[in-house]
């Protein structure tokens, strides 16, 4: 099926972008298209205009700085996948990029055209939730930081004003002692998950939990935090005793819908599965916890 | 009133300026306005890969973009393998081993593998099987099954390679002993490839076989 006719518009900085954004009534923004070119195709998206952002110089970064990894709003999931830092550093990130759709897609896709999608079964949006990270807007009155946390509303909706686009995703960069995992699973390549959980432990020096944050995937309404599961690890050493726990908390905290993939039970048990996963692999990559072998 | 916007492809090589409609997908442009049916669409919904082309050397799938955004880009589609540096006479390696390993019964995906397969020898001269796997994922076949369509990039890797060192040695393979051996030797009459190793490339078998005879990697 064809789009609908619309207008496209390619503004070449940030500011012609949000100052299109202001003039322009019924408008979208085009970023890596994946989502948005089958919407437009299939009329479930028909503006009037199409604003396209790939001609923005210098958005499709990937770097620390500061204190933070930044992610520009053009950095495609490719980009993340190849990426040495990541590779080093970001376990979550490392294991997320690869999931992501197919080879073909995550070349053209974003990171951050992913987290404005806010489909609650996307990746992208546990993992910046696992990591407390923030979206970075663009607006007509300037730059505003919106917490991951503050930022997924309901399916495809969020706390990102009409006139404002995301220029950035941020996540802190890792403290000492700090790992994070993602796990994920889906029935064959290319699909969305049908349930996902991204860990991230931060050990104090005596090796207990300092910090837990644990972001879901495809199981509520948006990506969301396991706070419960969270709540009982902080304090605690890692452990299986301990991460089966949590993984029973994220799993009564989850609100999956039974569908084609599985009946709401099955999905609560994979969080639950999921959940001990990635905080084992979180804990490992930490630095103090060595994985038992598996019997 | 439709509104077109005139844009420039370098499609294998050849630049073409075409006016295109902002809705314009790139394969229907590639298609239609280019005359270049070998980029078929498969699903019509971003699944199944066969309108895969590389756009500056990168497998995407056109039927995700609009024309547009390919505007000033390098693309390649099917229809340039064969003019290849690597490409012989008649067909490009990756080409020839679909053809000699059964790589495709109706076809229909195989533009879209060769061009995978294509992104992916261009960065990887050696995948190992899980690599290939990887590379073709974004492609849907619904006839042959995977198996053979990996064997086919297998043999294009082999090819590829035995031609990269006959290029360095002027033209002519050199075996492990200082024998040179044609690529004419290295096929057996029926053009088949063989290993040398007893009921291992020449006959039919299962892949355990093959790794227990030729001590290959398993899974």
């Amino acid at each position: 099926m064809k789009a609908a006719q619309f207008e496209t518009h390619e503004p070449d900085t940030v500011e012609e972008a949000v100052s299109l954004l202001e003039s322009l009534d019924d408008r979208a923004i085009l970023a890596g298209g994946q989502s948005m070119v089958p919407m437009l195709r299939f009329r479930l998206a028909v503006p009037e205009t199409v604003i396209d952002i790939n001609c923005i110089d210098g958005l499709d970064y990937l770097e620390e700085e500061d204190g933070w990894l930044r992610i520009g709003a053009l950095t495609r999931h490719a980009d993340v996948e190849e990426s040495a830092l990541i590779d080093e550093r970001y376990g979550s990130f490392a294991d997320t990029a690869p999931l992501v759709a197919d080879p073909q897609i995550r070349n053209r896709g974003t990171v951050a055209g992913a987290i404005a999608q806010a489909d609650p079964k996307g990746d992208w949006g546990s993992v910046v939730l696992a990591h407390e990270g923030e979206v970075v807007a663009q607006g007509p009155d300037g730059e505003r930081v919106i917490p991951a946390e503050d930022f997924f509303l309901l399916p495809y909706d969020t706390t990102l004003d009409e006139n404002e686009l995301i220029t950035e995703i941020r996540v802190p960069t890792p403290a000492p002692r700090e790992g994070s995992a993602y796990h994920k699973l889906k029935r064959k390549v290319g699909d969305y998950a049908m349930a996902g959980s991204a860990a991230r432990l931060v050990l104090d020096e005596d090796g207990r939990i300092e910090n837990a944050a644990i972001g879901l995937t495809a199981v509520d309404i948006t990506n969301v935090r396991a706070t419960d599961a969270e709540d009982h690890l902080e304090g605690e050493r890692p452990g299986s005793e301990v991460f089966k726990r949590a993984g029973e908390l994220a799993a009564e905290q989850s609100n999956p819908e039974s569908d084609e993939h599985g009946d709401a039970g099955y999905k609560e048990r994979m969080v639950n599965v999921l959940t001990q996963r990635a905080l084992g692999d979180a804990a490992e990559r930490a630095g103090l916890v060595k994985r038992r072998v598996s019997q | 009133m439709t509104d077109t916007r005139e844009i420039t492809l370098t499609v294998n090589g050849t630049e073409h300026t075409i006016d295109v409609e902002p809705r314009q997908l790139l394969v229907h442009a590639i298609r239609e306005e280019l005359d270049l049916t070998g980029t078929h669409i498969g699903c019509d919904t971003g699944n199944c890969g066969a309108c895969t082309v590389l756009k500056d050397g990168e497998p995407i799938k056109s039927c995700l973009m609009f024309a547009t955004q390919a505007d000033g880009s390098e693309l390649m589609t099917v229809e340039g393998m064969e003019d290849l540096p690597e490409a012989g006479e008649d067909l490009h390696p990756l080409q020839e081993g679909f053809r000699e390993e059964h790589g495709l019964q109706c076809g229909y995906c195989t533009p879209g593998m060769l061009m995978s397969g294509k992104a992916l020898l261009d960065e990887n001269p050696d995948p190992s099987e899980e690599e290939i796997r990887e590379a073709i994922s974004g492609n849907l076949c619904r006839c042959t099954g995977y198996q053979n369509i990996v064997r086919s990039i297998e043999y294009a890797a082999e090819e590829l390679e035995a031609g990269e060192i006959a290029a360095a040695d002027g033209g002519v393979v050199t075996d492990a002993d200082g024998s040179t051996i044609t690529p004419a030797e290295m096929t057996d009459a029926d053009g088949e490839f063989d290993c040398g190793v007893e009921n291992c490339c020449g006959g039919p078998m299962t892949d355990r076989d093959h790794d227990s005879i030729a001590g290959g990697e398993s899974e």
